[in-house]
């Protein structure tokens, strides 16, 4: 069976909420995103409930251990092209929670554990912000869907001589 | 059942078209909004303050050999601004910046590199050449920079001999 490239998901992208032991507060900004005020429904964004009906899934927190079974489990029913986009300092990365002993850590150990299950991810874009505004959870969807370019790069720079 | 959307449609009329054309148009920010931060590499010591400053470790010190590296991770970063209040220097600026979706984590990064001092006496490298040099001027006021340049090791050391030497005549 021929996969889709993610770039072939010109139709409305359905999203999935998936809520990984968050703070809440980036929840609350992707619900910011999906109300009349940023309205994500301009782009075509609805909020399904189930993963099985889902394109993207909208991954905020941590990875509580707690929730690492049910989130491999969500993720895994989800149909390819599996795309996610990881909101939220903790979801890129771990953020303040980064060394805790609860948390799996981020979203890129997420994706070393779902590979070793076999649920491959096609694509992922990583939305940082403690919490995510709105406009950059809109700006990650554009990203995402290859509306628009990223604009960050990694600079290294060698301190000055005075 | 008319009445109620009767009234809905007066108060939708009153209120108008509220949503924003984010991508499109300029987004939201208030004067108060921390993004980003961004350090200038040609002021910064290297001093490592903002490291010690900042709540999710966004900010480290890589140590290696002849160099110091400050890194900083902007997907771990909570965007609060405290290192840019510890900064000695004004080196950290916090910015508006918040459109930084992407699919690589290397982007995220931002990376200062600090050579060290190297010791005249014993080579070994100790200290960010701005941080010494800073050191060095503060202290030439006083009127002891003969030993500044070595490592406090071998300052010791040197320091030990002389002292027994001045004992002992
Ligand atoms: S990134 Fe910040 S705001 Fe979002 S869930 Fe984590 S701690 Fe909460
Ligand atoms: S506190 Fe300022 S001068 Fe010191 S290492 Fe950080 S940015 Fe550089
Ligand atoms: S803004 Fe806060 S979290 Fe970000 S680097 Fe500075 S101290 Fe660390």
């Amino acid at each position: 069976m021929r996969v889709r490239t993610p770039r072939a998901l010109k139709r409305s992208i359905w999203v999935f909420h998936l809520n990984t032991g968050s703070c809440n507060a980036c929840d609350i900004e992707i619900l910011d995103v999906l109300a009349p005020f940023m309205d994500a429904e301009r782009f075509g964004v609805k909020l399904v409930a189930s993963p099985r009906h889902a394109d993207v899934a909208l991954l905020t927190g941590p990875i509580t251990r707690e929730t690492l079974p049910k989130v491999v489990n969500a993720l895994r029913a989800m149909p390819r092209p599996r795309l996610v986009l990881a909101i939220g300092a903790c979801a890129v990365s771990g953020g303040i929670w980064h060394d805790s002993y609860s948390v799996i850590g981020g979203f890129p150990r997420l994706k070393k554990i779902l590979e070793e299950n076999g649920v491959v991810i096609d694509r992922v874009v990583y939305v940082p912000g403690c919490p995510a505004r709105p406009e950059a959870i809109i700006y990650g969807l554009a990203v995402l869907v290859g509306l628009l370019k990223k604009k960050v790069r990694k600079e290294v720079k060698e301190a000055g001589e005075r | 059942m008319v009445k109620p959307i009767l009234k809905l449609i007066t108060v939708a009329k009153e209120a108008g078209v509220v949503t924003r054309k984010y991508p499109y148009d300029s987004p939201l920010l208030t004067e108060e909004f921390r993004g980003k931060i961004e350090i200038d590499a040609s002021i910064c010591w290297g001093c490592g303050a903002c490291v010690k400053a900042c709540p999710s470790n966004a900010l480290t010190i890589r140590e290696s050999m002849d160099v110091r590296e400050l890194v900083y991770f902007a997907g771990r970063c909570i965007f609060c601004g405290r290192c840019a209040d510890v900064c000695p220097t004004g080196a950290i600026k916090v910015t508006k910046e918040f459109e930084l979706a992407t699919e690589e984590l290397e982007d995220l990064e931002q990376v200062v590199i600090h050579r060290k001092v190297k010791c005249p006496i014993c080579g070994k490298h100790f200290v960010p050449q701005p941080l010494g040099r800073y050191v060095c001027e503060k202290c030439a006021k006083g009127g002891v920079p003969t030993y500044m340049m070595v490592c406090p090791e071998c300052r010791r050391k040197v320091g030990v001999k002389k002292m027994i030497r001045c004992k002992g005549g």
